[in-house]
């Protein structure tokens, strides 16, 4: 089956920034994929090369197997809510399911306005004057309606509150059952995706840090706990992070074989030890030197 | 597509549909204010009567005129400015283009019909004002002439279609590249304004190689509205000469006698020696076979220019939107 995303070395740079560098990844298709980092890790820009907001600087990119944004088939293919879900301040919520009739040609009429009523929305509201939450659901309402094969969220839960994040997720996690779509959702807090993702992509710095099924990378992962001494790592394992705590060492550890005394460790400690090492290679570096 | 331009549109087509209601009432209302005033006045007048006559209706209807003509140059800039400089910078301001961009229309889709429509609307908007204008000023226009005048020629007949078209695309292609709708507006206005001064001012009359002929002063020409000034160099000029209908280019033309040789204040001399006996005068100058060149456009290109000028501003649209088409494939 097709990957729903395919890139290849792919980078962005804008002016004087490359906000992604070298990024190669394969999105297999039915996934819910999280893309987690911290803020201008350059989620955004890969979000925006998938759906063809941006185009790359170098490298290629595929989504369903075509370029992206290359043409009106290809855009219907693809539904995507941009970060803040932007809505038309001055229509209706009504005009922008209208809207999506209009400009999709596999809208969802009775979907949309199912999940409209569900959710509580008056048609005659304007936009503008929705919660967050509601314009969320909104723009998430307008997206999904078009019956794409994927469905791509920035950050969708990040203006919302705690209580509205986990609601909206456990929402999105029925919804995308029904829909039957691949979906790409971004977020700073791995907190957020760690419910809903089966596939993750931990970006840090504009470079890939770790890709792919969540339980592929929890089964080559092993934490391994022990004295302040250096511990050797067991034959094949790579360290990935090694922390220091009341005369203990703890370190996450890649190794595909079994490594003795080693641990399960969970997503997040895993997304941590990457993002630690990626932040920390600099300085790190530097410590040795002066060793 | 053309729904969802037309639903953000609306509001402000139907705005402008109000305004070229009342404009147009007024408009129809003086055609019939000045019909009565030349019925009355200037249809079968005799003399010095017609020349008052006329000088009272221009006095007379010089404000009303200013408001309506004034609207009428309004118009294309307005257009630019409220419709076009927003069109897309706002939608780049509010960053609605990442929701409608992602439906299934393309980019270029997207702005062929949002230029397409609200083009349409400004050619309409000013075609009908203009042809409302043409109309019922036709008889003031036939009796005053100065077709060619730019207060006159910008706002009759077709050439304000041009410049609403022309305005609609650059406030909008201005508004992508500034991508702020208030910084779009300010650049639309001033470039606009500067090139509606510029082309009445200087491309206008290059359009076409005028023509130049010479012109004796005969007692046909020195009953015209014409005037003979000594310079400081005790040399004659002339002003105001006008063909009928033409567009004179040239004003204060030296001014020849026969042989060849300027005249000159001594030449003049023997003529002003009676003053007051004004046929006398008339009668001295014309047996001197004096002449002058006149440089003009002839009042039969009043249509070419017309037509020129509509394709100019329309092309000049047409090159301005192929840019913002690029522009918009390459933005990204």
């Amino acid at each position: 089956m097709t990957p729903v995303i395919r890139t290849t070395a792919l980078s962005k740079r804008y002016r004087h920034r490359l906000a992604l560098d070298d990024c190669t990844v394969t999105v297999p298709a039915g996934r819910i994929a999280g893309l987690v980092g911290p803020n201008g890790a350059g989620k955004s820009t890969l979000l925006g090369l998938v759906c063809g907001m941006v185009a790359p600087t170098s490298g290629s990119i595929e989504v369903l197997g075509h370029r992206p944004a290359d043409s009106a088939e290809q855009l219907a293919r693809v539904g995507f809510v941009a970060q803040d879900a932007p809505v038309y301040t001055r229509l209706t919520v009504g005009d922008h399911l209208r809207l999506g009739a209009r400009l999709n040609p596999r809208w969802d009429a009775e979907l949309a306005e199912r999940r409209i009523r569900q959710r509580g929305l008056d048609p005659a509201q304007k936009a503008g004057s929705l919660s967050g939450g509601q314009r969320a659901q909104l723009a998430l309402t307008v997206a999904a309606a078009k019956r794409g094969d994927l469905l791509v969220l920035d950050e969708p839960v990040a203006a919302l509150d705690p209580l509205a994040r986990r609601g909206f997720l456990r929402d999105l996690l029925e919804f995308v059952d029904e829909l039957n779509v691949s979906v790409v959702l971004s977020s700073h807090l791995l907190g957020d995706l760690e419910q809903v993702c089966d596939h993750l992509i931990v970006l840090a710095g504009g470079r890939v840090q770790l890709a792919g099924d969540v339980a592929d990378l929890l089964a080559v992962h092993h934490r391994i706990t022990g004295p302040a001494a250096r511990q050797p790592l067991p034959p094949g394992a790579q360290l990935i992070h090694a922390e220091q705590t009341r005369g203990e060492t703890s370190m996450v550890v890649r190794g595909s074989g079994p490594v003795p005394g080693g641990a399960p460790v969970d997503l997040e400690d895993l997304t941590l030890a990457y993002l630690t090492r990626a932040t920390d290679v600099g300085p790190a570096a530097m410590t040795g030197a002066h060793r | 597509m053309t729904w969802l331009t037309w639903r953000q549109f609306r509001v402000q087509a139907l705005a402008a549909a109000g305004a070229v209601a009342v404009l147009a009432l007024y408009i129809i209302h003086l055609r019939d204010s000045i019909g009565a005033f030349i019925d009355a006045r200037i249809v079968g007048c005799a003399g010095e009567a017609c020349s008052i006559a006329r000088m009272e209706l221009r006095g007379d209807y010089e404000g009303q005129l200013a408001v309506v003509l004034g609207s009428l140059l309004l118009a294309p800039a307005l257009i630019g400015i409220f419709w076009g400089a927003p069109l897309v910078a706002r939608e780049l301001e509010e960053r609605t283009d990442r929701l409608v961009w992602n439906q299934s229309v393309t980019r270029t889709r997207w702005l062929a019909v949002k230029l397409a429509v609200v083009g349409l609307v400004a050619a309409l908007v000013t075609g009908l004002l203009s042809l409302a204008l043409t109309w019922s000023l036709s008889r003031y226009d036939a009796l005053m002439g100065q077709r060619f005048a730019a207060f006159n020629f910008d706002t009759r007949n077709v050439v304000p279609i041009g410049y609403a078209l022309f305005a609609s695309v650059l406030g909008t292609v201005v508004g992508m590249l500034t991508r702020r709708t208030l910084t779009a507006m300010a650049i639309t206005l001033v470039a606009f304004t500067a090139l509606q001064v510029l082309v009445p001012a200087v491309v206008r009359q290059h359009l076409l190689p005028p023509v130049t002929q010479t012109v004796i002063i005969d007692a046909d020409v020195l009953s015209r509205e014409i005037g003979l000034s000594l310079g400081n160099d005790n040399l004659f000029t002339v002003h105001g000469y006008t063909v009928p209908g033409g567009w004179a280019l040239s004003d204060g033309a030296p001014v020849f006698k026969a042989d060849g040789t300027r005249y000159t204040g001594e030449d003049d001399r023997p003529c002003i020696a009676n003053i007051s006996d004004r046929a006398a005068v008339k009668a001295c100058m014309v047996a001197k076979h004096l002449h002058f060149e006149h440089t003009y456009q002839p009042g039969n290109r009043y249509w070419t220019f017309q037509w020129i000028e509509l394709a100019l501003y329309t092309a000049l649209a047409a090159l301005l939107a192929g840019f913002g088409f690029v522009w918009l494939r390459r933005s990204r």
